[in-house]
């Protein structure tokens, strides 16, 4: 027998059963229902939807209100607490997206990533729905602060906000990569979290989200800049602070915003363009991470 | 006329049924589920597989029977394309198993040793994801869930989050998941382990019942013998070779009637008297000395008669799967002692088993 022969369609002839050719999922339905699920999983786990976002406030309240009265204004009279919120935008972001990778750790431990891996489907796509999935956490944690904003006393309009969401769509996107690549990679919960700790800590205090960039010694400075963090939190400050920055004069001490790179002041689309980089590059990590996984 | 009538309409008659039978054989003959050829894989120094050829046929219920490291979950996994061969072809549905691994993937459900559900979502939901990712038409999906829920008797827990349900439970969702997508082949790697006897029983009776309504080509590797005497034909594997292959009575017939077993102080003398006087090879297994022997209850007395050294005890049991493995290997599946070779085997086998491409 020829192996053209055995490649024809069998039917069932002992018992009957009309033998059924299973479709061929498309790229995007993948992408579709990985995705699906870990979205349903997320809005299962209620304590986990509280704990995202009750850090970056206590922190917004205690930093803006304890430590913003003992600070002087910033540069065009900017407040602390207003200084501050963008900032803590891009970490609830930064620590959902990250913590996103975990998913790919419990499913290992679970045993249902084999069930997803011996599917007829691309790793990529598992991938980019792995990664889909946790950027729109990050995303809906991250418009959950605009939504209280008016609670905390932060003055933001819709406008503002209806142009931060494309940017912290991305912005959740390429950090999630990140996650997703790492859990890839890690076999325990436990070890994932205290790698994710690791990275998120140093990117988090390095990034501009506490204090501004332009203003630092320049051991820091050269961590700053380093850090991909950092060209994801200055667009989201100058996008939510752009009236109150152009108040600013051209000879003030130091500019709050704007990464200035090798003398060169960034412009916030030049910000944007290095996170869609970086992002493209986490991307590309992933899929390989995933795709070489066991 | 109730039979035959005329001679000529006899003759008519069985020109009719012997073109009925050479049709139907014609319709019935089709490539098998599964066919393999040499197949090998090394993992460094050791053979997991050595050589392995077989056929299964559609809608067969076919068992691999082996002790743990004998080479059964490399073999299934390289048949599920997920551990290349380090020689030899496979063809699953048609497609080899190396060249064209998606189209294999479609063709074949798998039910693997440990579960791979998703306890966080409901037992539908686990289906319809199973469903979506086959790329299984939209309108198709959730009839399908429905039905095998039915099937496997899920149909009253279908909306619960499987972290609820019984370990019996999740192998029948495992189960019909590995059915949703309607395959030709189901591979279940060892299926009822860590089940209760009850579980496993009733487990196996969906497997059956399946085969009949799903038309499916059930594929197990397997250490329990009353499972494997269920299959409609049996590999026995030992040290990643395939020693025999037949139907379970076939396999139990070549031992040659029934096993007697007799016990005394001294099994050794026993077994040196038994095979100067009766001409069978008794060998001392579970403490007694066994043989095999036509009509076991008319040979009894006989023996009994004739026997010098004391007899203790006597019994006769119809022949089982393992007196074959055991009359084939000489050790049993169950060999408490592992030699340092099967450690590596069993150890190799944990690293690599699960190697995923």
């Amino acid at each position: 027998m020829t192996a053209e022969q055995a490649t024809e369609a069998a039917p069932n002839v002992r018992t009957g059963v009309p033998r059924r050719t299973g479709g061929r999922a498309s790229f995007l339905q993948v992408v579709r229902v990985i995705w699906l699920r870990e979205i349903l999983i997320y809005f299962r786990d209620k304590p986990r939807m509280i704990s995202a976002f009750t850090m970056p406030v206590i922190m917004l309240v205690m930093f803006g209100e304890g430590l913003g009265k003992s600070i002087a204004p910033l540069p065009g009279g900017i407040d602390y607490r207003q200084f501050i919120f963008p900032g803590m935008v891009a970490m609830i972001v930064l620590m959902n997206s990250i913590f996103a990778g975990v998913s790919i750790v419990t499913d290992r431990q679970f045993g249902f990533l084999r069930e997803i891996l011996v599917a007829p489907v691309s790793r990529a796509a598992i991938c980019i729905g792995k990664i889909s999935g946790g950027a729109t956490i990050a995303l809906v944690n991250g418009s959950v602060m605009f939504a209280i904003a008016p609670i905390l006393g932060i003055d933001i309009s819709l406008i503002v906000v209806a142009k931060l969401l494309p940017l912290i769509a991305l912005i959740s996107f390429m950090l999630t990569g990140v996650g997703v690549a790492l859990g890839s990679r890690l076999r325990s919960v436990e070890s994932f979290q205290m790698i994710s700790q690791m990275a998120i800590f140093p990117a988090m205090f390095l990034s501009g989200i506490f204090f501004p960039i332009n203003n630092v010694p320049t051991w820091m400075d050269v961590l700053v800049k380093l850090n991909p963090v950092t060209y994801a939190v200055a667009p989201i400050r100058e996008i939510a602070l752009s009236e109150q920055l152009a108040a600013i004069p051209e000879d003030a001490p130091f500019q709050i915003t704007h990464v200035e790179l090798f003398g060169h002041t960034l412009s916030t689309f030049e910000e944007i363009g290095i996170v869609v980089a970086f992002g493209a590059l986490m991307l590309v990590i992933a899929i390989r991470a995933i795709q070489t996984t066991e | 006329m109730p039979f035959g009538g005329a001679p000529g309409g006899d003759t008519h008659h069985a020109v009719a049924l012997l073109r009925a039978i050479r049709s139907e054989r014609d319709d019935r003959w089709m490539p098998p589920s599964v066919r393999v050829s040499n197949l090998t894989r090394r993992f460094g120094e050791i053979t997991a597989v050595d050589d392995v050829s077989f056929e299964v046929g559609e809608a067969e219920i076919f068992g691999f029977l082996g002790p743990n490291g004998a080479g059964k979950t490399t073999t299934i996994s390289m048949l599920c394309t997920l551990l290349t061969p380090t020689a030899g072809q496979a063809y699953v549905g048609g497609h080899e198993v190396g060249e064209d691994a998606g189209a294999v993937r479609r063709e074949i459900g798998i039910v693997f040793q440990d579960s791979t559900v998703d306890e966080r979502l409901t037992a539908r939901e686990n289906l319809v994801f199973h469903g979506e990712l086959f790329g299984m038409p939209r309108n198709e999906i959730r009839p399908r869930a429905e039905q095998l829920l039915e099937r496997v008797e899920l149909a009253d827990r279908a909306d619960d989050a499987v972290l609820t349900f019984s370990g019996g439970m999740r192998r029948r969702l495992e189960v019909a998941r590995g059915l949703m997508h309607w395959p030709s082949v189901l591979f279940l790697d060892e299926p009822t382990v860590g089940l209760d006897p009850q579980t496993r029983r009733s487990l196996w009776a969906y497997a059956r019942s399946l085969r009949e309504t799903e038309g499916v080509t059930i594929f197990l590797t397997t250490h329990y013998m009353d499972e494997a005497e269920a299959c409609d034909r049996v590999a026995i594997m030992d040290y990643g070779k395939i020693i025999a292959l037949d139907t379970p009575e076939h396999l139990k017939a070549t031992l040659g009637g029934d096993v007697v077993s007799v016990s005394g102080a001294d099994n050794e003398a026993l077994a040196r008297e038994v095979r100067e006087s009766f001409e069978v090879e008794p060998r001392i297994e579970n403490d007694a000395v066994e043989f095999n022997v036509e009509r076991g209850g008319d040979f009894v007395p006989i023996l009994l008669a004739r026997l010098k050294n004391p007899v203790q005890s006597v019994g006769i049991r119809a022949p089982t799967l393992e007196d074959v493995f055991v009359s084939l290997t000489g050790h049993q599946i169950r060999d408490t002692s592992f030699s340092e070779q099967d450690k590596f085997r069993s150890m190799q086998k944990r690293g690599f088993g699960r190697r995923m491409r």
